[in-house]
């Protein structure tokens, strides 16, 4: 007869110390993971007395990652004592996990009781553990559900990073064409316009607009969680990034679109940027299928700089003029509420945050 | 009694039950969401052993998440009895800062 050795010990990891980084790499390439320190906060691993390597797992923020257990163990406990730990010192911090994973091993958190909110298959699977769930948001969606007497209604999503003309142009279409129009706004602050402000430049623009209801984007609308390659400066469109936005859709068209019956997802053209470019596809692939028409709207364009050329308005574009000191040329991009902002001293650390930056936010 | 902080017992391990606590604001009440593998055959005693025991220590305003494998009566009563007693700040967890 033998005893199985249970005896499992945990340790968290010293990131800066290499030989801790050499032990959990060689342990997760025979695993076929490419371990990069830099993409976690904390490292953990499980041992038993023999010296044997048995598990390991990291998070990031919110999202566990790497979580593997050496094949040898697998009938153990060592994979529940990693989640277990994991989600202990997690949820001291925040409301609730994620955990990315291949589809083919969603059934194993599910088994430890996490929720699987979407797949994009091959690559991704998306669940989540926690005092709040989709569910959670569902419900703040209801509270803001208006009654309409025709049923057309439709929906934006928007960064408004920061907010032009051209998202001005967007919404009062969308306004006008529309009984109800949902305006989900990014919330997610990891852009050079943090969400408060955001909001309130959008709020003070839009207010003439009376059926236009604004909505948070919490952390199912591209939210860093799901769609990271949306906040990192990318130039081709890769699958990585294409599957990350069909997840994103797909947790728009499956727990969001039923809730408040949108119709319609309204989304400007996109020129130059290749990861909105990846979102669109995304969307028309995706929507269609749960009775959402996707309505592309041209960009607005203006006349405006020296060269009197056309130019269509992006708010990237504010952002390079921000860097450049050529903001005056920008004016006609700009609603009142933004003008104001960018020409007060309120927005004086934004504005050097935008001139010392490299990134695409 | 009110929690004040969120609080974690158990494991997610089968023979085990994993509990989460956390406050809600006053006169909320309680919130219970509970889940068992074995919720048809048991799921009814589990849950008065759930609300009997926040009966005894008197605990309102709280979100209770009780996930079960399995745990027997004692073990589900620990855990509950640990996670309370964490959430009310009188017991280390095991995670230490």
């Amino acid at each position: 007869m033998t005893f199985e050795d249970t005896d499992f010990r945990q340790e968290t990891l010293d990131l800066a110390n290499p030989f801790d980084v050499k032990l959990v790499k060689g342990f997760l390439r025979e695993l076929g993971f490419e371990f990069e320190p830099g993409e976690v906060e904390c490292t953990m691993i499980v041992y038993n007395l023999k010296g044997e390597l048995v598990g390991t797992g990291s998070h990031q923020g919110r999202i566990l990652k790497y979580v593997a257990v050496s094949p040898k163990f697998r009938d153990t406990t060592a994979f529940a004592l990693i989640v277990t730990y994991m989600t202990e010192k997690l949820l001291k911090i925040y409301k609730h996990t994620f955990v990315f994973t291949r589809p083919e091993n969603s059934i194993r958190f599910c088994g430890l009781g996490f929720n699987e909110i979407a797949t994009s298959p091959p690559l991704f699977a998306l669940l989540e553990f926690g005092f709040e769930s989709i569910s959670t948001y569902q419900d703040y969606l209801k509270t803001l559900i208006r009654p309409t007497q025709t049923g057309v209604i439709a929906a934006i999503v928007v960064n408004c990073n920061p907010f032009t003309n051209g998202h001005k142009f967007l919404i009062e279409k969308a306004a006008s064409e529309n009984e109800l129009v949902y305006l989900f706004v990014v919330e997610e602050d990891l852009s050079a316009f943090p969400f408060d402000v955001r909001w309130e430049l959008i709020r003070k623009g839009i207010s003439h607009l009376e059926n236009v209801v604004m909505v948070r984007g919490g952390m199912y609308i591209v939210s860093g969680s799901i769609f990271p390659s949306y906040f990192l400066k990318n130039e081709t469109i890769s699958d990585v990034m294409q599957k990350q936005a069909e997840l994103d859709v797909q947790i728009f068209a499956d727990y969001v679109v039923p809730v408040l019956g949108i119709k319609g997802r309204y989304v400007g053209t996109e020129k130059y940027c290749a990861t909105t470019a990846a979102y669109n596809q995304a969307m028309k692939r995706i929507l269609p299928s749960v009775g959402v028409e996707i309505v592309e709207v041209m960009r607005k364009v203006a006349t405006t700089g020296t060269s009197k050329l056309p130019i269509f308005i992006s708010a990237s574009n504010i952002r390079r003029a921000i860097k450049n000191d050529s903001l005056d040329e920008m004016m006609e991009f700009l609603p009142d509420s933004t003008r104001e902002f960018l020409y007060s001293d309120e927005s004086l650390a934004i504005r050097q945050k935008i001139k010392s930056s490299v990134g695409r936010h | 009694m009110k929690p004040k902080i969120p609080a974690q017992a158990g494991t997610f391990e089968s023979s085990d039950v994993i509990v989460l606590i956390e406050p809600l604001p006053d006169k909320a009440g309680r919130k219970i969401e509970i889940s068992s593998s074995v919720m048809q055959q048991f799921g009814e005693s589990f849950t008065k052993i759930v609300i009997d025991l926040l009966d005894q220590f008197e605990m309102t305003d709280i979100h209770l998440i009780a996930k079960d494998k399995g745990a027997l009566e004692p073990t589900i009563k620990a855990r509950l009895e640990t996670a309370i007693k964490r959430s009310l700040d009188l017991q280390e967890g095991t995670l230490k800062q």
